[in-house]
């Protein structure tokens, strides 16, 4: 452990992951030099720092062979800084870690960045956020710093300056938005705070913070709670149930960029892998856990998506859609075996990019149109065509319509679920409890998305919005090739993605299910290509555009079209169902909102003895001295 | 490749399902005519009104709304019906291929055409079909736990096997999976699934002709009503068909064929009698029937699999 320098056969490797983490957080604190005036040009010097990173990032994806080969054992460590005397005594702490899984992230948080950024450069140029750039840049070299690190406090470190750019990315101009920061900040905190017990609670153990070094058994109190205690901090980033409701909040009033940059992807993808960690490295899964991680999965997936299921304006249900997609992937690591570990890492990856993808085009139409609630939005399809198409792939990718993305990891999860079913145990006995919720789960999301794509881009358009056009190309280029991911991880899932980019994560596995991605969707295509010829060879005279018919009224008297929010408005009528949706409405489940009411009465009952009366105040003190002396005695 | 795109497009893929399809339409409807003492349509009638609409009406494309997606919904839902047939009938007929899917697939295939309605419909831009797509949804949401937990069911019964392959020689080598009370309860609750699924009278309310004047189907016209027609069609062959191979046996090799028909046309023929004797029930109503007292029974039926009934 003291020698970390020679453990490694290429020391480019090693000099490309201090850099991967040094470049965007020094040229991010270096902006912060340039005024706000300048934010074009801030922008682009953004720009060329994430391609250099995500040069490095594809650099280490495929980093040298010996090192992959053997990665397990000897790339872990990595203690080179600038090969300076400043850090001497300090290699057992600044320790690094590069294998399968942090390779695999580092990837697509480069990709999903770069991407959003390009995004960024146009839909930010009336500086909605100040200082976005640099925010942005020092989120990207944490969230690799926090990837990277192996040594637990390094990670907490990186951990929490995510913790305050997630803060400074969002506005904070209104009431609204400066409450949802704070909100945001202080639950963040307060599971940073939770984690840092946990991490001491893990050294107390085991005289050791290399996350390499560390397999606790989960058998007795202390180690529970040191697990608890980490698990809340993954859960408080990735947004699962009950810590998962700054999400909504954040999503709603956060610039699309913003809320596409992190609780959309970066902290998906940071949460859940260090879920990984913790459930594969650190800790040693017991059956208890597995029931707890388990049922943790489908609640958060079935509460959120009922109350997306009610939301009306569209970013507040992309925001509780980013909470619900994470109980999928709590429910492959619960299952806790290599298909149930693949295919959440799978989900993982397809939610970072489907979801970013949506918050970017209701970024798009909010920004053609001023608006982003569904109910007042209506009929874009043909006026943003690029944004609809985009819009419409995210949406049947995330609702699991085969042959997309989504439907390729959510199938590797159901026969995770369906396998371990056979295993003995309460939580095996119970798979089908889970396998129900978690469909249950995506027929609800694809209600969902049906009232989103239908009330922005179908139907009939406002006559205020006949003059929309489609966002520049730098704005629908990102979207269209985040599209285009969800198309090809769809197409080749089974053939190509897995067996390379998740095999190598987690080792191999075996299919039990039966799904030939690619040869489905060759099918799809010949299919549209021949329905089209037969249109076209039926109907070529025969085509005709005509007004709908509604029963012989006039659709312009009767005020057009079906408003969204009325689409599932028979489910508030169930009495049990809209009882728990009032009480949710109402934040009686917000864990922020209750330990706030908490706070206020305990300092309630304490700011009752502040009476303002001098003497009063001196008995205090005296008291207080008196009881000092006692003790002290 | 070639071999399967065989499969897909003729046998047992799309224009066998077209016959089949067209075929069982008519004994719907034929049985539907008996019952109301008329005399009925001839056998072919399926096929000529399928025709008419291909080859001889005018396609109307919406003035509101995305005319490309209004024309790209009706392909999908008749590829989504047919790759479900494709891998319920490559098992059934015991047609051994290195191409098939398991059944969660299939699950997932046999929703493809309910959400192609909905899309199409609300392409459409008419008001009336985005109430029917309402409707259409409320009534996935209600019925496909039910279906889910069913498919659950037989999923346990077999051991754990999730391939429809392994779930039919199951049932060959012990008993049909309907010999015990568990297998009763779900093919009840199957047979109300397919109902709903089909949106067949009493769960008709995505259409409702009386209010709605079709629903979802309002603004169709044309080939593109004709492939909708068509992927109903196959719908009503291939969901009876999967309902034969998780509860029924599927079909053993040899004359077996008559009986698997007669198992079809049986499973038909009880479809037509409820949706012939019943009146539309509204949508809060099927989804109390679905959510509460449907879910019960399957939950009932995978109780008494636990303990070997």
């Amino acid at each position: 452990m003291n020698e970390p320098l020679k453990l490694f056969a290429d020391i480019y490797t090693c000099m490309y992951l201090q850099m991967l983490i040094i470049i965007p957080l020094a040229a991010g604190v270096l902006f912060f030099a340039i005024p706000e005036r300048f934010h074009s040009v801030k922008g682009i010097l953004t720009l060329a720092t994430a391609l250099v990173t995500g040069y490095l990032g594809i650099a280490l994806y495929s980093a040298d062979p010996q090192m992959t080969a053997q990665g397990e054992i000897l790339g872990r460590r990595c203690m080179a800084l600038f090969n300076a005397d400043i850090l001497q005594n300090s290699e057992g702490f600044l320790t690094f870690t590069l294998d399968g899984l942090s390779k695999m992230i580092i990837l697509f948080i480069s990709i999903l960045a770069l991407l959003i950024l390009v995004y960024t450069l146009i839909y930010n140029k009336n500086a909605r956020v100040s200082n976005y750039y640099p925010w942005f840049l020092i989120t990207l070299g944490s969230s690799y710093g926090a990837v990277l690190s192996d040594n637990l406090i390094l990670f907490v470190i990186f951990w929490g300056i995510l913790g305050i750019t997630l803060y400074k990315l969002i506005p904070g101009k209104d009431e609204k938005s400066s409450a949802a920061a704070k909100k945001t900040m202080i639950l963040i905190g307060a599971s940073d705070t939770i984690m840092l017990v946990g991490v001491a609670i893990v050294w107390k153990l085991t005289d050791t913070l290399s996350i390499n070094n560390i397999s606790l058994e989960t058998n007795n109190i202390l180690t529970v709670t040191a697990f608890l205690a980490l698990l809340v901090g993954s859960f408080t980033k990735a947004g699962a149930f009950p810590f998962h409701s700054w999400v909504p909040d954040y999503s709603e009033t956060a610039p699309a960029s913003s809320a596409a940059l992190l609780p959309a992807s970066l902290d998906k993808l940071l949460g859940i892998y260090f879920l990984a960690r913790l459930t594969t490295n650190l800790f040693v899964m017991t059956e208890g856990i597995k029931l707890l991680l388990l049922t943790i999965g489908v609640l958060t997936i079935i509460t959120a998506v009922l109350m997306a299921l009610m939301q009306h304006d569209s970013k507040r249900l992309l925001g509780y859609h980013a909470v619900s997609q994470v109980g999928y992937m709590i429910v492959g690591f619960g299952l806790g075996s290599l298909v149930g570990i693949a295919a959440g890492l799978f989900h993982m990856i397809n939610n970072a990019i489907y979801k970013s993808g949506l918050f970017l085009s209701t970024g798009a139409v909010e920004r053609q149109t001023g608006k982003s609630d569904i109910a007042e939005l209506g009929g874009l399809s043909k006026a943003m065509p690029v944004t609809f198409a985009a819009s419409l792939i995210f949406a049947m990718s995330i609702s699991g319509v085969p042959p997309f993305n989504g439907f390729a990891s959510k199938w590797m999860i159901y026969q995770g679920i369906i396998d371990f079913g056979a295993g003995e145990g309460l939580a095996s006995r119970l798979w089908f409890v889970w396998l129900g919720l978690a469909v249950l789960g995506s027929a609800l999301t694809l209600a969902s998305f049906v009232k989103f794509i239908g009330g922005i881009f179908l139907g009939r358009r406002e006559p205020a919005m006949t003059k929309i056009s489609e966002v520049p190309f730098l704005m629908w280029l990102p979207m269209a090739v985040l599209a285009l991911f969800c198309i090809l991880f769809g197409v080749f899932a089974t053939g190509t993605i897995i067996p390379e980019l998740f095999t190598p994560v987690v080792g191999a596995f075996t299919f039990n299910g039966l799904w030939s991605s690619s040869f489905v969707s060759l099918l799809v295509l010949i299919s549209f290509i021949l329905g089209f010829l037969i249109y076209l060879a039926t109907g070529r005279k025969n085509f005709r555009t005509e007004e709908s018919f509604i029963g012989g009224e006039s659709a312009e008297k009767l005020g057009a079209s079906f408003p969204a929010p009325e689409f599932y408005k028979t489910f508030s009528e169930f009495r049990l169902f809209s009882r728990i949706h009032e009480r949710a409405e109402a934040k009686a489940f917000d864990i922020y909102d209750l330990s706030k009411k908490a706070v206020f009465w305990l300092s309630g009952g304490l700011s009752n003895a502040h009476t303002g009366v001098l003497p009063g105040y001196v008995i205090w003190v005296c008291a207080g001295l008196i009881i000092m002396l006692l003790i002290m005695i | 490749m070639v071999v399967n795109l065989f499969w897909f497009f003729i046998f047992p893929g799309l224009l066998f399902m077209t016959v089949a399809g067209g075929l069982l339409s008519w004994f719907d409807r034929k049985i539907t005519a008996r019952v109301q003492f008329r005399k009925g349509p001839p056998l072919l009638q399926p096929f000529y009104d399928f025709f008419k609409l291909l080859l001889v009406k005018e396609t109307i494309l919406p003035k509101h709304g995305s005319a490309f997606v209004f024309l790209l919904a009706p392909l999908l839902s008749l590829f989504g019906a047919t790759m479900a047939g494709l891998f319920i009938l490559l098992p059934l007929f015991n047609i051994e291929t290195g191409f098939r899917g398991d059944i969660i697939v299939i699950f997932y295939l046999l929703t493809l055409p309910s959400f192609s309605y909905i899309i199409g419909a609300l392409a459409s831009g008419n008001p009336l079909a985005a109430v029917g797509a309402s409707r259409e949804m409320k009534l996935i949401i209600s019925y496909e736990l039910t279906f889910l937990l069913l498919v659950a069911a037989v999923i346990m019964k077999s051991g754990q096997q999730f391939d429809l392959n392994s779930i039919i020689t199951a049932q060959q080598s012990h008993s049909p999976f309907i010999g015990s009370i568990s297998g009763v309860l779900l093919f009840i609750a199957g047979i109300f699934c397919i109902q709903a699924k089909l949106a067949l009278v009493p769960f008709d309310m995505p259409e409702a002709e009386a209010e709605l004047a079709s629903g979802i189907y309002i603004e169709y016209s044309g080939p593109p009503y004709a492939m909708i027609r068509l992927t109903k069609q196959i719908m009503l062959f291939i969901l009876p068909a999967l309902i034969v191979a998780l509860l029924m046996n599927g079909m053993n090799p040899g004359i077996n064929i008559v009986w698997l028909i007669l198992k079809i046309l049986g499973i038909v023929l009880l479809l037509t009698l409820i949706r012939n004797t019943n009146p539309r029930v509204k949508i809060k109503q099927a989804s109390r029937f679905f959510l509460v007292w449907m879910n019960l029974l399957v939950v009932i039926a995978i109780v008494l699999i636990a303990f070997g009934l």
